[in-house]
C-alpha cells in the first residue's frame, strides 16, 4: 500500500510537471504565431512558414501531452470532483493553440495584401491577441495554484480582447473607407476576423475559468 | 453457554446496523466524493473500529450502565434487539437515524418495564449531548476551516499535490474518525450485556490480558466491521450529499470534526487532561450521526464567508433533525413490547433486579436464573425471596398471568387436562410452594 501511495505521489509530481510543460507550450504558440505574423509583415514569407512548422510541432506535443493528463487523471483517479474542470480547461487552452496556427496559416496560406500603413496596426492587434492568451494561460496557472488571484487575470483577459476587437473595428473602418479594391477589403476583413477569434476563444476560455474558479472556492 | 451466544445475536445485529449505517458517517463524504474507494475505506473503518472497541471502548460504555442496569441476558437482548430493529426499520424507511438513541430509548423502555428507576441526572446529561454534540461538532469544523483554508491560501499547494495531502487526510481523519467511532459507540452494541458478559478473562503470556469485556467488544466490532463491509456502501456514497455538498478539503474537515468530538466523549486520558482545568465532560456514547450532521452546518457557516448556509437543504435538516426525536421513542416502545413478548410468551426472565434489588438477589442466586449469578455474586442477604415474575403486581404481569391462563386451557382442550406446556422459565423457576416452604 505505502509504494502505490507512493507511486501515487510520484505521478502527481509528474501531472504537475506535464500541466506546466502544456501550459508553456500554449504560451510559446502565441510567441511563435506573433512572429510568424510580423515575418509576413516583412514580407519574410520562408520565416513565416518555419513559425508554422513550429506552430504545428508545439500542436502536436500540446495534444499528446493533453492526451497523457487526461489518461493519468482518469487511470490514477486524480481531483475527482475538478477533474472534468480541468480536461475542458486544457481543452480550451488546446483550441488557442489550434486558433494560432489557423490564423498564420491561413495569413501565409491566402496571403492577403495589406496596405503597408495598416502593418502596425496589424502588429498590434496580434500583440494584443497574443497578450490575452498570456492572461489566459496565467490565470489557468491560477487555478491550479491560487484561485483568488483568477479574478485579476480574467479581468485583463477581457481588457485586452475588447481592445482587440477595438483595433480590428479601426482597421476595418480604414480599410473600407480606402479606395482598394473590394475583394481585398472583404479578404482583409476576414484576416482580421480570425485574428480577432482567438482573443474570443480566450475570453471564452476565462469566463469559464471563472466559473471553475468560484466551484473551487474555499 | 450457546445459549449466551444466541442472546448475544440481537448485540451483533445491532452492531451490523452500526457498521453499515455509523460507517457512512466517517468515510461516506470521502467515498462519495470519490476521494477514496470504497474498499479501502470499509478496510480501514473496520480495523480502526475493532482497535477503538477493544483498547478504547471501556470509557463510553460505562456511561450507559448509569442509565439502567440491565441485569438478565434476556433483558440485554431484548433492549439490543429494540434498538436494532428501530435502526434496521427507519434506515429501511429512509429516515435518519442514531444507534445511541435507539439504545437509550431501549434502556429507558427496558427501565420502565422492570420498574428500575431511571437515573434521571444520567438521562439528562446522556440527551444533553444530544444538543451539545452537534453544536460541538459546528464548532470544531468552523475553527478547523478556518485554520486550514488560511492555511492553504498562504501555501497555495498545486491542485494535485492539495488533492493528494487531502486524500491521505482523509485516510488518516477516517483510520481516527473509526477508531473514535468503535471507542464511543462500542458502548451501544455491546454495553448492554457487558453486565452478562459470557467470557472469561484470558491471559496471554504475563503481560498481556484481554479481559472479558474487551473480548465481548471485539465481537461487536467484528459485527461493526461485517456492517461496513455488507451494507454500508449505498449509504456512504450518498451521506456525503445529504445535506449539502461538500469539497474534499471541507470533507475532511468534516471528518475530523466528528472524530474530536466521539474521542472527546471517549477518553478517560482526555477527561483527566480537561479534569486537571477544571473542564468535565460525560464519557458517553454519543450519536456519531449528530456530529456529523453539526460538523457540516459548522462548515457551511464559515465557508464562502458563510454564504454556503445558503447551500443546506433544511428540509434534509429537519428530517434529520425529527428522527433524533423519534428514535428514542420508538426504541423505548419496541424494548418496552418486546420484553413484554419476550418475558410472558417466550418465558424469559427478561430481569432480575427490578425494584428490590436486595430480595431479587436471592432470586437470582437461585437454579433459575443461572446467567445472572455472577452479577449478584456480592449479595449476601439470606432472606426468603420471590422470584420476580411470580410476586409482580404491576399491569403488564397481570396481563400476562391472564395470557398464561389462557394458554393453559388451550392445552388442556387440546391434550387433556394433565398435559401442561413446559418453557424454559418453568423449567428454571423454582414453585411458588417450594419458594414458600
Amino acid at each position: 500500500m505505502a509504494r502505490s501511495i507512493l507511486s501515487l505521489f510520484g505521478s502527481t509530481r509528474a501531472l504537475e510537471g506535464q500541466i506546466d510543460t502544456f501550459l508553456e507550450k500554449i504560451s510559446e504558440g502565441g510567441l511563435v504565431f506573433q512572429a510568424g505574423l510580423n515575418a509576413f509583415l516583412a514580407a519574410r514569407l520562408e520565416r513565416a512558414g518555419e513559425r508554422i512548422e513550429q506552430l504545428t510541432a508545439l500542436e502536436s506535443e500540446a495534444d499528446a501531452l493533453r492526451r497523457s493528463i487526461e489518461m493519468t487523471l482518469y487511470t490514477e483517479m486524480l481531483i475527482p470532483e475538478s477533474r472534468g474542470d480541468v480536461l475542458n480547461l486544457l481543452g480550451d487552452l488546446d483550441t488557442l493553440l489550434d486558433g494560432f496556427k489557423a490564423s498564420l496559416l491561413g495569413i501565409v496560406v491566402e496571403q492577403p495584401e495589406i496596405p503597408t500603413i495598416y502593418h502596425d496596426r496589424v502588429r498590434d492587434l496580434g500583440a494584443v491577441v497574443t497578450e490575452a492568451c498570456e492572461h489566459t494561460i496565467r490565470a489557468a496557472r491560477a487555478f491550479f495554484r491560487d484561485v483568488p488571484s483568477i479574478r485579476d487575470h480574467i479581468h485583463k483577459i477581457s481588457y485586452f480582447e475588447a481592445e482587440s476587437d477595438e483595433i480590428a473595428l479601426r482597421l476595418n473602418r480604414s480599410v473600407f473607407g480606402s479606395d482598394i479594391e473590394l475583394s481585398r477589403k472583404l479578404h482583409l476583413r476576414d484576416t482580421l476576423r480570425v485574428i480577432c477569434e482567438i482573443a474570443d476563444a480566450a475570453e471564452d476560455c476565462g469566463d469559464r475559468l471563472a466559473i471553475y474558479a468560484v466551484k473551487r472556492s474555499l | 453457554m450457546d445459549s449466551v451466544f444466541l442472546y448475544l445475536t440481537s448485540g451483533l445485529f445491532l452492531g451490523w446496523s452500526l457498521g453499515a449505517n455509523d460507517a457512512a458517517n466517517v468515510f461516506g463524504t470521502a467515498v462519495g466524493s470519490r476521494m477514496i474507494r470504497f474498499t479501502t475505506a470499509a478496510w480501514i473503518c473496520s480495523l480502526f473500529v475493532v482497535l477503538g472497541a477493544v483498547f478504547g471502548g471501556a470509557g463510553a460504555a460505562h456511561g450507559l450502565g448509569k442509565l439502567g442496569h440491565v441485569d438478565a441476558l434476556a433483558g440485554s437482548f431484548t433492549v439490543a434487539l429494540a434498538a436494532a430493529l428501530t435502526v434496521y426499520g427507519m434506515t429501511r424507511a429512509g429516515l435518519p437515524v442514531s444507534t445511541t438513541q435507539a439504545i437509550v430509548g431501549g434502556i429507558v423502555g427496558w427501565n420502565i418495564f422492570s420498574r428500575s428507576p431511571t437515573n434521571v441526572y444520567e438521562l439528562i446529561r446522556i440527551v444533553a449531548t444530544w444538543i451539545v454534540c452537534p453544536v460541538l461538532g459546528a464548532l470544531f469544523a468552523a475553527i478547523i476551516y478556518v485554520v486550514i483554508v488560511w492555511l492553504i491560501r498562504w501555501w497555495q499547494p498545486h491542485l494535485l499535490r492539495r488533492d493528494w495531502y487531502t486524500r491521505w487526510g482523509l485516510i488518516l481523519a477516517g483510520a481516527f474518525g473509526s477508531y473514535s467511532l468503535g471507542a464511543n459507540n462500542i458502548g451501544n452494541v455491546m454495553g448492554v450485556f457487558v453486565a452478562s458478559s459470557p467470557f472469561r478473562e484470558i491471559h496471554l503470556g504475563q503481560w498481556l490480558t484481554v479481559t472479558s469485556t474487551q473480548q465481548l467488544f471485539l465481537l461487536g466490532a467484528v459485527a461493526i466491521g461485517v456492517g461496513v463491509f455488507t451494507y454500508s456502501r449505498g449509504v456512504m456514497t450518498t451521506v456525503g450529499r445529504g445535506v449539502m455538498p461538500l469539497s474534499p478539503v471541507a470533507a475532511w474537515v468534516v471528518v475530523v470534526a466528528h472524530g474530536l468530538v466521539l474521542f472527546m466523549f471517549s477518553s478517560t486520558w482526555l477527561q483527566d487532561l480537561f479534569g486537571r482545568i477544571g473542564l468535565y465532560f460525560p464519557l458517553i456514547p454519543v450519536s456519531s450521526s449528530q456530529a456529523v450532521i453539526g460538523a457540516v452546518i459548522g462548515v457551511a457557516a464559515v465557508q464562502s464567508g458563510g454564504r454556503a448556509i445558503r447551500q443546506v437543504r433544511w428540509k434534509v435538516l429537519l428530517k434529520v433533525a425529527s428522527g433524533w426525536v423519534s428514535t428514542p421513542v420508538v426504541a423505548a416502545l419496541l424494548s418496552f413490547v418486546l420484553l413484554f413478548v419476550v418475558q410472558n410468551v417466550f418465558q424469559e426472565t427478561v430481569y432480575v433486579s427490578g425494584r428490590d434489588t436486595a430480595t431479587d438477589c436471592n432470586a437470582a442466586k437461585g437454579p433459575a436464573v443461572s446467567n445472572s449469578t455472577r452479577l449478584h455474586a456480592s449479595c449476601s442477604n439470606n432472606a426468603p425471596a420471590k422470584a420476580n415474575a411470580l410476586s409482580d403486581t404491576r399491569p403488564w404481569h397481570s396481563l400476562a398471568r391472564g395470557t398464561s391462563n389462557i394458554q393453559s386451557r388451550v392445552t388442556s382442550r387440546l391434550y387433556g387436562p394433565e398435559t401442561r406446556l413446559r418453557g424454559p422459565f418453568e423449567k428454571r423457576m423454582p414453585s411458588e410452594s417450594s419458594i414458600m416452604r
